[in-house]
């Protein structure tokens, strides 16, 4: 009897330390995260380059259009040129968000370099000529904007491997703003973002 | 009555400093003596409408220093206005030497800044 008991009590113990070992989920704090950085590419660094990209774009100008009115942009291609499996969006959409708030630019999602962002505006003319909905609910001809502007851009990423072993992963994060009419560049920006860790981390 | 007069000027210098919400802080106690904001500058950008702030500071040590800031606007009733640039920035300072924070304002709307300074 007194056997078992010991046995019981060990069996306790040792499922109390491990529940205790076992890692807890956190949430992160996205205003204040003094996590560890990683060697690959994080909403931290995403948040950093859109923010630079933003402000650059601001103060040159090239937004500020002279009867005071908003251009009309259009997303163009973004390359991810990384060996990481990221969505350009995580970067763009910052973007766009911030410069939408800036009142100089409103983004046309009928357009795009990898066609429409919402193929509603194209599909709801269709109803055209259907007797099923009211005519006079469905748009015009002629009543879409085309864009003034096109944001094109690549992410880029370089390995290099140091002396002493450790790995040096430095990302650039490319963009243009062009004028459509002219095919001019009126903004380019770059933003490096470089990182240094154990040859072993792996960067994709 | 010279006095009153002396004291009403007072209370009023006082009542305009307090009104004031704009502001530069140095977040961290322990960087409030390496660090020194020397001058504030702020401007509306005749083409953009939008306001500038440019804030100059020192780096009094002998050490490289990386720090941090995040920029609050408002607007003029005193609401906050959400932008990136709520997020903090990496600011790197350099021995000895200056250094320059150049914002501009998320939108025409923003009028009042809160910028922090950290490590």
């Amino acid at each position: 009897m007194k056997h078992l008991t010991k046995i019981t009590l060990s069996a306790l113990l040792a499922a109390g330390m491990m529940s205790g070992c076992a890692d807890k989920t956190e949430r992160i704090d996205l205003h204040n995260d003094e996590g560890a950085q990683v060697m690959g590419l994080d909403y931290r660094d995403f948040n950093q380059a859109a923010a630079e990209a933003v402000q650059s774009m601001l103060m040159s100008g090239a937004l500020d259009k002279k009867s005071g009115d908003r251009y009309v942009l259009a997303i163009s291609r973004v390359t991810n040129d990384t060996m990481q499996h990221i969505d350009t969006d995580q970067l763009i959409k910052k973007i766009r968000v911030e410069l939408l708030k800036s009142g100089k630019v409103v983004v046309t999602t009928a357009v795009s370099a990898n066609g429409p962002e919402d193929a509603m505006s194209k599909q709801a003319r269709e109803l055209r000529n259907d007797e099923e909905f009211n005519q006079r609910t469905v748009q015009e001809k002629g009543q879409m904007i085309a864009p003034d502007m096109s944001l094109s851009g690549k992410i880029l990423q370089r390995n290099v491997a140091m002396d002493d072993g450790k790995q040096q992963v430095e990302y650039y994060f490319m963009l243009s703003l062009t004028e459509i009419k002219t095919g001019l560049a009126w903004w380019e920006g770059e933003t490096i973002i470089g990182k240094r860790g154990s040859g072993k981390s792996v960067s994709w | 009555m010279k006095r009153w007069i002396l004291l009403a000027a007072m209370a009023l210098f006082l009542s305009g400093c307090a009104d004031k919400t704009s502001y530069v802080k140095v977040v961290d106690d322990s960087i409030k003596g390496d660090i020194a904001v020397e001058k504030i500058s702020e401007r509306i950008n005749s083409e953009s409408g939008l306001k500038e702030l440019q804030v100059l500071g020192e780096n009094e040590t002998d050490k490289y220093m990386k720090l941090r800031y995040r920029i609050v606007w408002f607007d003029k009733d005193g609401f906050e206005i959400d932008s990136i640039a709520k997020n903090w920035t990496e600011l790197p300072v350099y021995k000895n030497a200056n250094f320059t924070i150049h914002i501009v304002a998320p939108n025409k709307n923003a009028v009042d800044y809160r910028l922090f300074i950290n490590k």
